[in-house]
């Protein structure tokens, strides 16, 4: 999960218009960060997971391992943006949903379990690409918790927003 | 008094910070702090059945996923009298060879090589490293491919079940995993030459002693049913409590081990110790040519000893998915008792984690895990205190011992939600 600095959420036809220009029209990735055994935390996931199945070679998730699939997408000749969605603590109320510049997140995120999103974003604009982290704030990350209604409507959201952008620009 | 700290200890998993206290120019203490809350899976799965266990217990780390499940079978498997087939133990080997390419490959180069060459993290790498960055990458998307090919999945993968596999890799899956390995021999022996040339700083320098399991047929593997100790001896996994001596401290969420009153290490650079003259190929020659005694005083060596084992790693896939492939799928060995206890060992990738179980009429009654970052802690401890006391004496300013502290910690590779998996906290 993220930690941000305080900043107001995006409306939902915020976020679809805010999605749009960061893309352009480059094919877009979506890849689903965090732990569905934490509760909100696997809120990405939960997004990457419900795109999987109408983009299979556009939507992935923890579960397909995320730096393999950065580093494939970084070094693919086309224009392109990747959608990092993850469970962000941005001090907002839960299920608030929030378009990061990669350049807010923190550096030191990095750990054992996975690569920074970070270093991923700092790799793939080597490549020319393009990404941003969509955040969903969590209200609670306890192991084996419930997820909470607030923020599966926001997975559903942003899985909306995500599936329009890319019904024009993937197909 | 004054304090020196590092409020997030950054490039390990899980929440921890380092306090040292300091009285005048006196190193009064030096701990690593674990905040991370406990998750009490060890109360979770009691009343539970084996199998129920076996989807819980893997949830305690996603990156040790695999040596949780494993070590929870060899346990599981011991006290219900199962005798598993070769193939499984066969995929079971190369299950922990792909997770530990995965995890090594990522510690290695992201998160101990910057310190040693002068950057804030492996993002500032990236202008002058960035071949050796995508290779980690490359490397840990192979071990992860492994994983999955074994597994089921990359994270949390299913198949591995009491007395064997639900579901046997396929020869296709196998074949190709087996050609990629070679293809990557060449990363794994760039981060031996790596680290091999970097300088240790000497100031975590004491007597170590070291401990991992003892491989079968004299080979060096991650798992057995005895534990090796430098200093010659060898113990059944069964008496794991006689090595590990857990007790509980008030500055950290995780337990502490001792054996014999004194600290001691777990990890590759332990498995290089005991098992070390024991590899072959390429990085039995590379071991060769880089072990030295400062490997026996050093924990900051544990970077190398990842690297000669993770191309340990990759040149011992092609045989070990060989040797699956060419093995019929063999039934599912079950349980010829309902009752009784085991006592599981095996080499994650930062070290020994045991998985004890004692079962009554099919149900989990006991169930305790010794994760190896809870066994490296008091030790982690002492080589920073070490550190400090010898920095601090030689003038050295607060930001290059904080650093000097955090390399010691990163080096351990320490897992905070491993070690967190369950204590009794006590605030006096």
């Amino acid at each position: 999960m993220h930690k941000l600095r305080d900043s107001p959420g995006d409306a939902e036809e915020d976020l679809t218009a805010r999605l749009g220009r960061i893309a352009g029209k480059g094919k877009v990735y979506v890849l689903g960060l965090g732990n569905v055994d934490r509760a909100d935390d696997g809120a990405g996931v939960l997004v990457a997971k419900d795109l999987k199945e109408s983009f299979p070679d556009y939507s992935f998730s923890e579960h397909d391992g995320v730096e393999g699939t950065v580093l494939d997408i970084s070094e693919r000749r086309e224009d392109s943006v990747v959608f990092f969605v993850d469970a962000s603590d941005m001090r907002l109320e839960p299920g608030a949903i929030k378009v990061i510049d990669r350049r807010e997140i923190k550096e030191t995120e990095i750990s054992t379990h996975r690569v920074a999103v970070a270093l991923m974003a700092s790799l793939l604009e080597r490549g020319g690409k393009r990404s941003a982290v969509i955040g969903i704030q969590p209200r609670k990350i306890e192991f084996r918790g419930e997820m909470s209604p607030r923020v599966m409507r926001a997975v559903d959201a942003v899985a909306r927003a995500l599936r329009s952008l890319m019904e024009s620009n993937n197909r | 008094m004054r304090e020196l700290n590092v409020e997030a200890l950054a490039r390990v998993e899980g929440d921890g910070g380092i306090t040292v206290t300091l009285d005048g120019k006196k190193v009064k203490s030096v701990t690593l702090d674990i905040h991370e809350g406990p998750r009490l899976i060890e109360q979770l799965v009691k009343g539970m059945t084996p199998a129920d266990d076996l989807n819980v217990i893997p949830r305690i780390c996603a990156i040790c996923t695999l040596s949780h499940r494993y070590s929870a079978i060899r346990g599981l498997e011991k006290a219900l009298g199962i005798t598993p087939p070769e193939k499984a133990q066969l995929t079971r080997e190369l299950m922990m060879l792909g997770e530990n390419v995965e995890s090594n490959s990522l510690h290695t180069f992201l998160l101990a090589l910057p310190d040693f060459l002068g950057y804030p993290s492996a993002i500032a790498m990236l202008n002058d490293y960035a071949d050796d960055v995508k290779r980690a990458l490359r490397l840990k998307k192979y071990g992860n491919h492994v994983m999955a090919v074994t597994s089921g999945r990359i994270v949390h993968g299913e198949n591995p079940v009491l007395g064997g596999f639900g579901k046997y890799p396929a020869r296709k899956a196998l074949e190709e995993i087996k050609l990629k390995a070679h293809e990557l021999v060449p990363d794994a022996v760039r981060a031996v030459e790596l680290f091999a040339s970097l300088e240790y700083p000497t100031y975590s320098e004491a007597d170590m002693m070291f401990m991992s399991v003892n491989a079968p047929k004299k080979s060096f593997g991650f798992a057995g049913d005895n534990i090796l100790i430098s200093n010659g001896k060898e113990v059944s996994a069964e008496d794991y409590k006689k090595l590990t001596n857990e007790r509980v401290v008030t500055h950290s969420f995780a337990k502490r081990s001792l054996y014999q009153d004194g600290t001691f290490t777990v990890g590759a650079n332990a498995r290089m110790v005991n098992m070390g003259k024991r590899l072959d190929g390429q990085a039995a020659d590379l071991f060769k040519e880089h072990y030295n005694d400062r490997w026996l005083k050093n924990p900051l060596y544990n970077n190398l000893a990842q690297a000669i084992e993770m191309l340990w790693s990759l040149e011992h896939i092609p045989d070990a998915a060989d040797q699956v492939a060419s093995m019929e799928d063999p039934a599912t060995a079950e349980p010829t008792r309902q009752t009784g206890s085991g006592t599981g060992a095996v080499e994650a990738p930062r070290g020994t984690l045991y998985h004890h179980y004692e079962i009554k009429d099919g149900l989990i009654d006991v169930a305790d895990i010794i994760t190896p970052t809870a066994q490296n802690l008091d030790d982690i401890e002492r080589h920073m205190k070490l550190t400090a006391e010898r920095m601090l004496s030689e003038g050295k300013k607060d930001d290059e011992v904080r650093l000097h502290l955090e390399m010691v910690a990163r080096a351990y590779d320490p897992c905070i939600s491993c070690a967190t998996h369950l204590v009794t906290l006590k605030r006096i």
